[in-house]
């Protein structure tokens, strides 16, 4: 062997080893969440935390419950606005807009707002929707989120558009399609699972942030009656309660953490399972 | 003999069903297409050949006015079907009556069946007689026998070849007038490939054929008249026979010799 060899020989596994090695810190990172969260959580999980109201600190029982049917709530009223326009954007920029200003200045606002830290989001819901109605409400929360849901969802749709082979749109409009037609028969069904997967990661994403819900659905001891009242939902519940100075709180804290993980988990899963399911559009 | 277009002679029954005069296109300020005049016969096939960036493709793209989906492409002169101008009539009518089937068989990610009655649904040409219209578009396209079985099994599932007749299958669906193919057969293997040809000589007694090939064999085999395109103009518009044995112009021979290209 030359020297020349050699020495690619030898740089090459330099760079495979160090690669792995950051690789490997990576799951580890994620696993060392995952164990402490499960160590720390497991404990306080039973059938009351999830059927349960809030009790004080130091009592026996209590639970969870108001948080998650209010989180359930916000994330689903978001999605309803999030997603149908988040979609109906993505839509324009990827089959009408190409090539337009207008779509170009929609795309950068699109990648402004996701940028945009999420607290931001909130003051601006609490000056638009909390401040006008006088009170804090699961809608104003709802708002908040659906305003993070539709830039995702817009620019998630958009790809997953544009991947679709040119082919099978001119194979559509050869046949006497007209354009709406060929998107809404042809295109977008067959970008359906990506579309659906970058939805669900979208909602997955939302159902996790506390800083957009701090002063908009703010929070609720009791249950949420209504979409106008405001609500406690798992990811404020989990900010009360690891600040609050109460050890017992500290271990319900680990436990909604959990729950809410979960929660993405199975949202995750699903996006997989929809992902891998089925016949593959080819590309080229 | 100044203009490019030498006419086959016409005979009474195979009449001329489109016709392109003084056809200028051009990509942005790119001139692709230079002062094209051809005509395509009833009933007949139609091969044009020539190099690959000839303008062959270009060219058959403008008769279905798919080249419009590009953006900042220009078409002057005038494209006649039956002697009406396309670019005044419905888009939507012009790609119904004119098929076309693409270099790369493209099916729809649906079952075949959705593939086949895709076009008559969609131009309202389906009033309870679907199976009837799958089932003879695929006759048409010599594939029925080989899916009757699976007809509402993935089109993925098919082979390149059948997936290229099915899409054959399903511009012939909406009864086209015209059918026009884009190097039908560049992606498939040669038994594939004699299954088309052999197909074009029954198609051509429904409708008007026009296949651009860079296989100067097939065009030989299949055509009635070949046109020869180089750098963007037509060179040379003929008879077949005349075009292989004895052409008129120098670089038709020069190409078909196999001297350059």
């Amino acid at each position: 062997m030359t020297f020349r060899n050699k020495r690619r020989t030898a740089v090459n596994n330099v760079m495979l080893s160090l690669t792995g090695v950051f690789a490997f810190l990576t799951v580890t990172i994620l696993i060392l969440i995952l164990g402490y969260l499960v160590y720390n959580g497991v404990t306080s999980l039973n059938v009351a935390f999830f059927t349960k109201l809030p009790v004080g600190p130091g009592q026996a029982g209590g639970g969870i419950a108001n948080a998650i049917i209010g989180s359930v709530l916000v994330v689903a009223v978001a999605s309803l606005f999030g997603l149908p326009i988040g979609f109906l954007s993505g839509v324009y920029l990827a089959e009408f807009g190409a090539g337009t200003k207008f779509a170009y200045v929609v795309r950068y606002t699109a990648d402004l707002l996701n940028g945009v830290p999420s607290i931001v989001i909130g003051i601006f819901a609490w000056t638009v929707v909390v401040k006008p109605m006088h009170h804090y409400s699961a809608f104003a929360g709802s708002i908040a989120l659906s305003l993070m849901l539709i830039p995702i969802t817009a620019r998630s749709t958009e790809q997953f558009l544009l991947e679709v082979p040119r082919a099978m749109r001119e194979g559509a409009l050869a046949l006497g399609a007209s354009k709406w037609k060929a998107i809404a028969t042809v295109i977008v069904p067959a970008a359906r699972k990506g579309i659906l997967t970058g939805m669900i990661l979208g909602v997955a994403r939302i159902s996790g942030e506390s800083a957009p819900l701090l002063f908009t659905a703010l929070g609720n001891q009791y249950w949420c009656r209504g979409l106008m009242d405001q609500t406690s939902t798992l990811p404020v519940m989990i900010y009360k309660l690891a600040t609050s100075p109460y050890d017992d709180w500290h271990q319900q804290a680990w436990a909604a953490g959990l729950i809410l993980l979960g929660l993405v988990l199975i949202a995750n899963i699903t996006a997989r399972v929809v992902l891998t399911r089925g016949a593959s559009v080819p590309k080229g | 003999m100044a203009s490019p277009t030498s006419t086959p002679e016409a005979t009474p029954a195979h009449r001329a069903k489109m016709r392109a005069e003084n056809v200028n296109f051009f990509y942005g300020s790119f001139q692709a297409l230079h002062n094209i005049n051809i005509e395509f016969r009833e009933n007949q096939v139609t091969a044009l050949i020539g190099p690959s960036g000839c303008g062959k493709s270009t060219f058959l793209r403008n008769l279905n006015r798919i080249n419009e989906t590009l953006r900042g492409t220009r078409l002057e002169g005038q494209i006649l079907l039956d002697g009406e101008d396309i670019m005044q009539e419905d888009v939507t009518t012009i790609r119904r009556r004119v098929g076309m089937v693409f270099q790369r068989p493209n099916p729809f990610p649906k079952s075949i069946f959705e593939n086949i009655i895709y076009g008559p649904k969609i131009n309202g040409m389906v009033k309870g007689n679907a199976s009837e219209i799958v089932e003879s578009s695929l006759r048409r396209a010599a594939l029925w026998d080989e899916v009757k079985d699976k007809l509402h099994e993935s089109a993925y599932a098919l082979s390149g070849g059948q997936q290229q007749r099915l899409c054959i299958a399903r511009g012939l669906a909406v009864n086209p007038d015209v059918l026009l193919l884009d190097e039908p057969c560049s992606a498939l293997d040669p038994i594939a490939t004699a299954k088309i040809e052999d197909l074009l000589f029954t198609l051509k007694e429904q409708c008007t054929i026009v296949i651009v090939t860079h296989s100067m064999q097939q065009a030989a085999r299949v055509a009635d008249q070949t046109g020869f395109f180089l750098l963007g103009k037509l060179i040379e518009f003929d008879k077949t026979d005349i075009i292989f044995k004895n052409p008129a112009k120098r670089e038709t021979e020069d190409y078909i010799t196999g001297r350059f290209g």
